[in-house]
């Protein structure tokens, strides 16, 4: 396995100078590239190095930061290796190069991504709808959009909901057990 | 003799007790309370001896029964099929989430209340509510019908304005066909 990765990872700097690795234990490797890369670098893969099977694309907010996180996920059946391709782009002008050509069930990914996160792919054909019907709001996977009051000033509610108590300090006071302090924000 | 009061009383009492002796149900089956169907149509709870039978088109059907949380995308179907019922119907909401949104309180697409969108005559509640609360929940319903007190249909023609105009309020682009029997 460790031969594998090494083998793998002197392949990748290779031909992808700016590839920044992390090697994780077991069969998991990582890889950190510009967004110009991800084509080339998951044809690359695919074509030379078995990567053949593309096993999930997820996105990433990182608010704070004002980028996208997105993660390709490939795998060899071979080499029995999980590769994660990530990547990040700019939250403001989210764009990035379409890759339905290489894998075509990359493209339900896409089209997920362009409705909930609002990314747009280069040359993507198809339907501005997926899931969402009627949509105007925001993309509503995005950390800034507020679930929460959307719903309040869309939806009708039963009152009777907002005095609702705290479950978890109730039974705490019960058990006697202390709340650990990165779990007292979550508390209401 | 037709129009007499009295005789109009016992045709009642006799149309009630008919309906209320044969539910034919049709399970809208989209949120996960649809898993607790076939338990209770099946022979440990066989809802079947209580007259509670599953239909297969909504035409054919007296209950609509809706398992859960409604998208905002579902709820445009369930106003379609709900339309398309013939009298008498009824409506079954059946679980937490159609009463105040469960645990799908702050989602940006599921609505909360069901009763302001489609005129519900029972509610069950829990989640998800066992085999045995569904049974009294359409113990409920055979109960109302007898008294004749099931009349969600008759409310919904009545007070058709304010039941669109909640429903156009959530689904802007309005396609469906006149409601008008």
């Amino acid at each position: 396995m460790e031969k594998i990765k090494a083998n793998l990872i002197e392949h990748i700097k290779t031909s992808f100078v700016t590839a920044k690795e992390t090697d994780f234990d077991g069969n998991r490797l990582d890889f950190l590239v510009d967004k110009q890369c991800i084509p080339s670098i998951l044809t690359y893969l695919k074509d030379r190095l078995g990567y053949v099977h593309l096993t999930h694309i997820t996105c990433v907010d990182w608010l704070e930061e004002n980028e996208f996180e997105l993660i390709y996920i490939v795998w060899s059946p071979e080499e029995k290796v999980k590769v994660f391709i990530r990547t990040r782009i700019d939250r403001e002008k989210p764009v990035i190069a379409n890759i339905d050509m290489i894998w075509p069930q990359a493209h339900t990914y896409e089209r997920e991504f362009r409705e909930l996160y609002g990314i747009q792919f280069e040359g993507l054909v198809a339907p501005d709808e997926f899931i969402l019907e009627d949509w105007t709001g925001p993309p509503p996977m995005r950390r800034d959009f507020d679930t929460a009051a959307y719903a309040a000033e869309t939806f009708f509610e039963r009152p009777g909901r907002e005095d609702a108590q705290d479950v978890r300090e109730t039974i705490t006071k019960r058990s006697g057990e202390e709340i650990p302090d990165f779990a007292k924000k979550y508390s209401r | 003799m037709i129009n007499d009061k009295s005789s109009q009383k016992i045709v009642d009492i006799i149309q009630n007790w008919a309906r209320k002796q044969s539910i034919w149900v049709l399970a809208y089956g989209t949120g996960c309370g649809a898993i607790e169907i076939p338990p209770t149509m099946t022979s440990r709870y066989d809802a079947e001896r209580l007259g509670v039978r599953g239909a297969a088109t909504p035409r054919q059907a007296d209950v609509l029964l809706i398992t859960g949380y409604l998208t905002t995308k579902t709820l445009k179907r369930v106003i379609r099929v709900y339309e398309q019922m013939q009298d008498p119907k009824y409506v079954i909401g059946f679980g937490s989430c159609t009463i105040n949104g469960g645990m799908y309180y702050d989602s940006y697409n599921t609505i909360k209340v069901l009763d302001k969108y489609l005129p519900v005559d029972v509610y069950i509640n829990g989640c998800m509510p066992r085999p045995e609360s569904v049974l009294s929940g359409f113990g409920k319903l055979q109960e109302l019908i007898s008294e004749g007190k099931a009349n969600g249909a008759q409310e919904y023609k009545d007070n058709l304005e304010w039941y669109r105009a909640n429903q156009k309020r959530i689904i802007p682009n309005w396609v469906m066909p006149d409601y008008n029997w």
